[in-house]
């Protein structure tokens, strides 16, 4: 069986919140709401580190990284089991998804969901342009909506908006039953931790810290079963290889002209 | 059946309501939970119209007054059903005068308890998916369920308590049951049955609710198995309260008699639950984490002595410790006055442990980090843009409007209680109902 899942690796993501831009369009996430963000590990505020500076010689201890967060689509997910109506519920192939019809609101999943991973519409959503963004049908005031993995754009066989959209390749969405996929192989590869591992929820949404990886290794839209050929790492860019080289170099005199 | 009725013995009771007409300050006091309830009937058609912007509550900060006030209502809906049910479960008639006041007060409470989940609810027109695809893991569900089976036993409790009273008094409310000997035995049988069942179904009642909250792993102390414990200690500490506080005010100021003795006795008991409760489990629940928490002897003690917000106090300090030192001291404990002011407390103390149960479990949230979670609105309270790394929450004008209007018909359903149901305590009577030529009350 298929069991999507997502790995995040943190050691390319680069901050630069793609992810949740892409996401916000490609779902008509109304004004104020945010189903996916990039979060700043480190200092108080958004883009600052924690620690100290460097100084009197001494050994500086400044540390920060970035931790996109969305809906981690629970394998235990106790948004299911208490939402009262059947609205949200987990589909065959384990994304975590609210049927907007049924829901009455009550926000007994967002006081469960220990990520606060939902949102809620407090009033009738506002979209920019009115007419709304993306491919996705807006959600009505009075419903909880979140990160669907993008499944309508799986269903045809795309990978989500925001791995397509991350220019670090930082994230990587793929079938964990299928130990040849992608994500399989990084998350046995990798050093990797999900968010809030203790509470049990059993997230799908894997976060590589430590050693990089070689990212999301092909281009295009496709879902990786999509592919003709399963991409291997080694055919990626190769961030030390002299092809890569040579092209990050023509990048960037390009870009400068 | 005539010759049934003049069978009777010479000592039968025939109880009557303690309001015989409503009278000027009735119509009054009638009138302003009137305008209370249109008032809160206009405030959620706004709320409807605007959506849950209007509350102060936001993304992070979901759950508000509304599910507070649930809370505690469904813990006041206790008190009269057990004073009326244990004692009649060991066939005892102790408290008898209070049976059926407490139960029309039980139902009152329930009543609203059930009516505040309507405004929280962001499409209360599919509520009806509570019948047609319901999840039986959720904690909901069986809230649903169980709030539900206990207002109906309470209906058919206060019922079969006075439907006898009420046929002897010709009104309709018998609904064909007739003011027989043979029919009161029976309804002996059948008080002891409906007692058998109540009280399972009371302790229930106040587990499920607490389990809404017991079970959510991700909110803080919410996870907690002592948490149905201690809904059940603080539904008998608010429901006896509310029950004396009603007692005292029917006592004062209708033809309700409230016996003296029995309001001691019941102040005792009081005492004792809030003991049970403030204290033992309160206690039982922050020793672990304090010991577990601090290495010194004195920083246990502290941190397992010393609360930590405002509401903690006004529960503990205010709504349990000065309560139960009026009710412990024997001077003070027989005065009405005294009872009175210790039930007041009572209920509001567990007014604010309701209120901070919901802030423990929203205040700070598991995954903290800048700029945190969006708030989904702009806030109507005191921030300034759409990201919260903690949660904030203030009622508004609106939310308040609203639960007025909804305690107010529970205000409304006791005072026609009062006016309709036969609640008069027991006097001794010369003559049948039927044979005074069909008194009936209205
Ligand atoms: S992250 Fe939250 S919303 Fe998503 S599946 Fe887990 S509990 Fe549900
Ligand atoms: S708010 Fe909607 S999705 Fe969430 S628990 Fe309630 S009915 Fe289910
Ligand atoms: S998978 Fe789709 S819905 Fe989920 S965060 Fe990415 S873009 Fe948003």
């Amino acid at each position: 069986m298929t069991n999507y899942g997502l790995v995040i690796d943190q050691e390319r993501c680069i901050g630069c919140h793609s992810c949740a831009m892409s996401c916000k369009q490609e779902n008509n996430v109304p004004m104020g709401q945010a189903w996916n963000r990039v979060l700043t590990v480190g200092g108080d505020h958004i883009d600052t580190p924690e620690g100290s500076y460097p100084e009197d010689g001494d050994d500086g201890t400044l540390e920060m990284s970035y931790q996109p967060t969305a809906c981690q689509h629970c394998e235990n997910a106790p948004c299911v089991k208490v939402c009262p109506v059947n609205a949200t519920y987990k589909r065959e192939d384990g994304i975590v998804e609210i049927d907007y019809d049924k829901c009455i609101g009550c926000r007994y999943c967002m006081a469960a969901c220990p990520y606060n991973a939902r949102v809620f519409n407090w009033d009738e959503p506002q979209h920019r342009p009115e007419e709304g963004t993306g491919d996705v049908e807006e959600r009505p005031q009075g419903v909880v909506e979140k990160c669907t993995f993008c499944s309508h754009r799986v269903e045809e066989g795309l990978d989500p908006a925001c791995v397509v959209n991350c220019p670090a390749d930082a994230r990587i969405f793929g079938d964990l039953d299928d130990d040849g996929s992608t994500v399989s192989k990084y998350v046995a590869e990798y050093d990797t931790n999900r968010l809030l591992d203790e509470k049990g929820t059993d997230p799908k949404t894997y976060y590589i810290q430590g050693e990089m990886s070689p990212g999301r290794p092909w281009k295009g839209k496709e879902l990786e079963s999509e592919l003709d050929e399963q991409p291997t790492p080694e055919e990626a860019d190769d961030p030390d290889s002299e092809e890569s080289m040579r092209r990050a170099t023509a990048d960037a005199v390009w870009g400068d002209d | 059946m005539s010759g049934e009725v003049t069978e009777r013995s010479a000592t039968s009771t025939v109880r009557s309501p303690v309001v015989s007409s409503f009278g000027t300050v009735s119509k009054v006091w009638l009138g302003h939970l009137g305008v209370l309830l249109v008032a809160g009937l206009g405030a959620w058609a706004y709320q409807l119209q605007q959506g849950l912007v209007v509350t102060g509550m936001r993304n992070v900060f979901s759950w508000g007054l509304y599910i507070m006030l649930f809370v505690m209502f469904v813990g006041l809906s206790a008190g009269g059903l057990i004073i009326s049910s244990a004692p009649k479960f060991f066939h005892s008639d102790r408290y008898e005068g209070f049976a059926r006041l407490g139960v029309l007060v039980s139902l009152a409470c329930i009543i609203v308890a059930g009516l505040l989940i309507l405004p929280d609810i962001g499409r209360p027109e599919r509520l009806y998916q509570f019948f047609t695809s319901p999840d039986f893991r959720s904690p909901m569900v069986w809230d649903f369920g169980i709030v539900v089976l206990y207002g109906v036993l309470n209906v058919w409790y206060l019922w079969l308590l006075t439907r006898r009273d009420l046929a002897a008094r010709g009104s309709r409310l018998a609904f064909g049951a007739e003011d027989t000997q043979a029919g009161r035995e029976r309804d002996r049988t059948l008080l002891f049955w409906t007692a058998a069942v109540a009280l399972p179904t009371a302790v229930m009642l106040h587990s499920v609710t607490g389990w809404i909250f017991a079970t959510q792993v991700g909110r803080g102390d919410w996870f907690s198995p002592l948490v149905a414990p201690v809904f059940i200690a603080k539904a008998l500490v608010s429901g006896l309260g509310l029950l004396l506080v009603v007692s005292i005010l029917a006592d004062r100021y209708t033809g309700f008699d409230a016996d003296r003795d029995e309001l001691t006795s019941l102040g005792k008991m009081l005492g004792i639950f809030l003991a049970f409760h403030v204290v033992y489990l309160l206690a039982a629940e922050r020793l672990p984490h304090a010991w577990a928490d601090h290495f010194g002897f004195w920083a246990i003690t502290s941190e397992f002595l010393i609360g930590d917000s405002i509401y903690f106090w006004l529960w503990t300090g205010v709504g349990g410790a000065v309560p139960l030192v009026l009710l412990a001291t024997p001077q003070l404990r027989k005065r009405l006055s005294v009872i009175f002011v210790a039930g007041v407390l009572a209920v509001f103390g567990t007014l604010f442990e309701g209120i901070r149960l919901v802030f423990t479990g929203y205040e700070s949230v598991n995954i903290d980090a800048a700029p945190g979670i969006s708030l989904g609105g702009e806030y109507a309270g005191v921030t300034t843009d759409i990201w919260a790394t903690t949660g904030v929450y203030t009622p508004t004008v609106i939310e308040l409007v609203v639960t007025a209007g909804i305690v107010a018909v529970g205000a409304l359903i006791v005072t026609v209680g009062l006016r309709y149901v036969p609640l008069q305590r027991q006097t001794e009577q010369e003559r049948y109902a039927a044979d005074s030529g069909g008194g009936g009350c209205d």
